[in-house]
């Protein structure tokens, strides 16, 4: 049934996500270390998940994962405008309920824009070998340590990076409490403390890849 | 006291609706807010125009009657009552108030501030009781019944159908009615022999008349004036998946 079937889809491929993000961003706190430290590791670390067979899988995974969560969200949206054709002229929805939890789509298309450039910065030019050719490191790792570096020491990147975590932490605040209850979890102090959790992870993972771009600007 | 009251009118299911405004005088305070409109709809007989046509049955809280979007909230500005709970001490003297009907698809508008909620009698048309033939009522004792799970259905029966939760949720969904619903029923054993059906063909019947997805806004039980809690829905959703699997 598709009411079910739709969220369920959108629910399970976020969780997904999110258990992405936090592998994501332990790997970037790397980047903190001290340069030639900092650039050994990060490099053989992206060699390494490249050429594993295994997180290759889990790459398709994650393609599919953000494909299907986008596309079901669209058919979700579009269901829930047609039952609702008509708004209402005055409406106080935030006495309800929070913007993010009102406006999840559109935080949605500040994300995926997030990451069309993301993957156009990284992916497209060291998977697919697009636009400036990407050096080796002094251990003959591909050099991805460069590739960061040097993108965030442009400061429009920075800015662009860090600004649009914000919608990335409203997503994932609300996404995370609201996924398990698509998905049938219904203990209540367990949703009590699942709301508390998810302020958390919201505030890590979007204040983690936020900073992260302004340490390695001025370091 | 005296108040503008901006009212949707629209004479026909189909036809075009506006507001209208209508300035009251001779209110006082402690006028509930259907008696307020009571006395704006005095007025209009006197003056020979067409009435407001709205709904009510008990006025004391318990039909789910009488709803209306009120100032942009379901029931007016307070979290948990119905519209005839609602008191002309809850706005200022001279305030414009907006009312508007229930905005959604599968409510169409009927006549000004009326809706056809009957979207919802068709979803308890699939499963909403037990069709075991039980004679008079039984003695209380007879199936022991643990205070916990008593007391859980007990809050989730306590839907009065006022179609608040379908009126504020932005997808217009059903979720938490038709939940409360189905818990009501599946979490007593007089339940059981159907539970696996009920909640596949309620939650059918919600999809086909129209309602929208549940996204846990969590507007719905701000709105609701029995206090459903929006936990229903997950647990609806558990029970969905439970008879998916083993039905
Ligand atoms: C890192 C990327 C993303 C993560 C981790 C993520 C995570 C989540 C999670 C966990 C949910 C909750 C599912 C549920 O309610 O059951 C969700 C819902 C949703 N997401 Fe995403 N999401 C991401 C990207 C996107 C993008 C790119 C879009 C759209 C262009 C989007 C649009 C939506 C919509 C519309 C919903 C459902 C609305 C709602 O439940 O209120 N998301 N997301
Ligand atoms: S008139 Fe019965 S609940 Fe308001």
């Amino acid at each position: 049934m598709e009411l079910f079937f739709r969220k369920s889809i959108i629910a399970a491929t976020g969780l997904f996500l999110c258990i992405f993000l936090i592998v994501h961003l332990s790997a970037n706190c790397i980047l903190l270390l001290p340069e030639d430290i900092a650039r050994e590791l990060y490099n053989s670390y992206s060699t390494t998940l490249r050429e594993n067979p295994l997180i290759k899988l889990v790459a398709y995974a994650l393609y599919l994962s953000i494909i299907l969560h986008v596309v079901y969200a669209l058919l979700v949206t579009l269901r829930n405008r047609k039952a609702k054709p008509t708004k209402y002229a005055l409406n106080h929805s935030n006495e309800n309920s929070s913007w993010a939890s009102q406006n999840m789509g559109l935080i949605g298309i500040f994300i995926l824009l997030f990451i069309v450039v993301h993957l156009a910065n990284f992916w497209a030019r060291i998977k697919l070998g697009m636009g400036e050719a990407v050096g080796t490191d002094a251990f003959g790792y591909v050099d991805v340590y460069e590739v960061t570096s040097s993108l965030f020491h442009n400061i429009y990147y920075v800015i662009f990076y860090s600004l649009l975590m914000i919608p990335l932490g409203l997503h994932l605040h609300h996404g995370l409490k609201s996924a398990f209850k698509t998905l049938g979890f219904y203990h209540k102090s367990g949703l009590d403390l699942l709301a508390e959790v998810a302020v958390v992870y919201a505030a890590i993972m979007s204040i983690g890849f936020g900073v992260i771009p302004f340490i390695v600007y001025f370091k | 006291m005296k108040a503008t009251f901006r009212i949707w009118r629209q004479d026909t299911p189909n036809g075009q609706g506006g507001f209208k405004d209508y300035e009251v005088d001779g209110l006082n305070a402690d006028m509930s807010f259907l008696e307020a409109l009571d006395h704006l709809n005095e007025i209009l007989v006197l003056r020979n125009e067409k009435v407001v046509a709205f709904e009510y049955d008990c006025r004391e809280g318990i039909c789910g009657q009488c709803g209306v979007y009120i100032n942009g909230r379901a029931h007016g500005p307070h979290e948990n009552i119905t519209t005839c709970q609602l008191h002309m001490r809850s706005f200022e003297d001279g305030a414009t108030i907006v009312i508007e009907p229930w905005r959604a698809d599968a409510f169409p508008i009927i006549k000004d501030l009326i809706v056809d909620r009957s979207a919802f009698d068709r979803i308890i048309e699939q499963g909403g009781y037990i069709s075991a033939k039980t004679g008079t009522a039984p003695e209380a004792n007879a199936i022991p019944i643990g205070k916990e799970i008593s007391d859980r259905a007990m809050d989730a029966a306590a839907c009065i159908g006022c179609g608040a939760c379908v009126a504020t949720c932005k997808n217009a969904s059903a979720a938490l009615f038709t939940s409360a619903k189905i818990n009501h029923l599946n979490s007593l054993p007089q339940g059981q022999p159907e539970a696996h059906k009920r909640v596949l063909e309620m939650t059918a019947q919600m999809e086909k008349e129209g309602f929208g997805h549940c996204t846990f806004t969590g507007a719905c039980e701000v709105e609701c004036p029995e206090g459903i809690s929006i936990v229903n829905i997950a647990e609806m959703n558990a029970r969905y998946l439970k008879a998916k699997l083993f039905s």
